[in-house]
């Protein structure tokens, strides 16, 4: 499981505590510098479109996606697969030479997923709790 | 503030035209200027959002006033992108409130069929965020993402948006300055070519070129302007909140309501900026014009159509009129100035009070005017 792994680059606003990926220099909505960090490649698909009218310097067709990732900032990506795609799916992401591409997870990456990220027992519960609850929920409408 | 009216309007027709930019400007301008019996206004301002890339002409204010004949005249130009026909109107506007002129040609046009829609495309599409765009992000991409939004929230369906496309598509037929003069069907929209998915072809409005154009006025005019306001968010839309709302929207329209001194109810119709057919269902809520969650039904049951209850676009919209990009915010008020004062024969439709609303890049800096007869 490398592709959970990604760290991306991100920056934090000392002032709102948005944090927006990749990093600016000031906060979109503050006139003030903005302190680097980073967020897991792990989020949720917000929406997704295939571009079938690519621009010049792409290929059609071009999976293109918007992610919340779970460290708060949302993040546009490319996918090489849509197919069962949902709003709301979760989803990984990981570099190849610079660019960022989205990689459906399975209920299997999922749960190994949680059962890795959380810290003791009761956590770990919740977790997985909160993840059978989310995939009842995406079966109904949701987006953004 | 000063009242400030519209005593002229003109524009040419839209579509594939083979002249000269600067000529399709002078055609809207000496248009206005006739209407408004005004030889030389106090300022004329320019509105383009790219002839440097698509024409190679820089300096346009100079390049148009020139052209014009209005050399001695002071001449600037206004670029919010896609809107700046708006934002030049809103320039003209404080300048005659402000009292610094008596009155202000404003003329706006782009010209671009003469490029590869490709080249079109990639042009118009530096307008997004740069990080956006090396993803491949075009403007189709982006109304995609916020389309597929829509509609998995169910807050409109696919009939519902290939609705506004029929409705503007029967309206510019009426209309002899529209791109498009034939109706479409809801079923040709909805199996038209995939564009951005869930979006198709007859979603999205065409390549255009033409040039509109306003005369404003301290002196009493036929319509006054009421209210403007101007809405602004991210350049990056993944910044945003929501993607079923444009906070610019509903930022300009809260402006623009508050200086006309009413709301949303006293409007009769509006030219709203449908670029992409469900941008018209996600502004007529954003404007308040409807209930959240109605626009699409309204749309449905022919509230929004020509002889409805609150006509929507009755030129055809971007949609059909068509869209050259910096005329359309100046073609969109000369629709409500000649709706407001009875001249646009076939698809007239009834009252006192008109908004009209554009769209800059993908929702960054948009802009509500309201307009009354006086």
């Amino acid at each position: 499981m490398k592709t959970v792994e990604t760290r991306i680059p991100a920056s934090r606003c000392p002032r709102c505590q948005a944090v927006v990926a990749p990093p600016a220099s000031y906060c979109p909505w503050h006139p003030v510098a903005m302190t680097p960090t980073t967020v897991a490649g792990v989020g949720e698909i917000v929406s997704f479109t295939v571009l079938h009218s690519a621009p010049e310097g792409f290929r059609s067709p071009l999976n293109i996606a918007i992610v919340e990732l779970e460290g708060g900032a949302r993040f546009v990506c490319h996918g090489d697969e849509t197919r069962g795609l949902k709003i709301g799916s979760s989803v990984a992401i990981e570099a190849i030479d610079d660019v960022y591409y989205f990689s459906h997870l399975g209920a299997l990456e999922r749960a190994r997923l949680f059962w890795r990220r959380a810290g003791h027992a009761g956590d770990r519960a919740n977790a997985i709790a909160r993840s059978l609850a989310k995939r009842v929920w995406n079966r109904g409408p949701r987006g953004s | 503030m000063a009242n400030v009216y519209v005593a002229g309007a003109g524009m040419t027709r839209v579509g594939r035209r083979s002249e000269p930019l600067q000529e399709l400007m002078a055609d809207a301008a000496h248009g206005a200027l006739a209407e408004a019996g005004i030889e030389r206004p106090g300022m004329v301002v320019v509105a383009a959002m790219n002839p440097e890339e698509f024409l190679g002409d820089g300096n346009f204010a100079s390049n148009v006033a020139t052209y014009l004949g209005l050399a001695d005249t002071p001449a600037i130009r206004v670029e919010t992108a896609t809107s700046s026909g708006a934002a030049a109107f809103y320039a003209s506007f404080a300048q005659v409130a402000a009292g610094l002129y008596q009155s202000v040609l404003v003329v706006g046009g782009e010209k671009m069929t003469h490029l590869l829609t490709p080249k079109v495309s990639e042009i118009i599409g530096r307008s997004i965020d740069p990080y956006e765009r090396s993803y491949g992000a075009t403007m189709p991409a982006l109304a995609g993402l916020i389309t597929r939004a829509l509609l998995a929230r169910k807050l409109v369906t696919p009939r519902e948006i290939a609705q506004v496309a029929v409705k503007n598509h029967a309206n510019a037929a009426l209309n002899p300055y529209a791109h498009f003069q034939q109706a479409v069907t809801p079923e040709e929209v909805m199996e038209s070519r995939m564009v951005a998915e869930p979006l198709r072809l007859l979603h999205c409005c065409p390549i255009s070129d033409g040039a509109a154009a306003l005369v404003l006025t301290a002196e009493r005019g036929p319509v006054r302007v009421a209210g403007i306001g101007q809405g602004t968010d991210t350049l990056a839309v993944r910044h945003r909140e929501s993607l079923t709302s444009f906070k610019a929207n509903r930022m300009a329209a809260r402006a623009a309501f508050q200086m006309a001194g009413f709301g949303p109810e006293r409007v009769d119709f509006a030219e709203l900026h449908d670029a992409f057919a469900p941008f018209e269902l996600i502004s007529l809520e954003d404007i308040g014009l409807v209930p959240p969650g109605k626009a699409g039904r309204v749309t449905l049951d022919g509230e929004t159509a020509r002889d409805g209850r609150l006509p929507i676009n009755p030129s055809g919209g971007l949609k059909a009129r068509g869209h050259p990009l910096a005329a359309t915010g100046i073609a969109q008020i000369v629709e409500c100035v000649w709706q407001l004062t009875r001249r646009v024969g076939a698809r007239q439709v009834p009252g006192r009070v008109a908004l009209a609303h554009s769209i800059g890049g993908l929702a960054t800096n948009n802009w509500v005017t309201i307009l009354e007869a006086a």
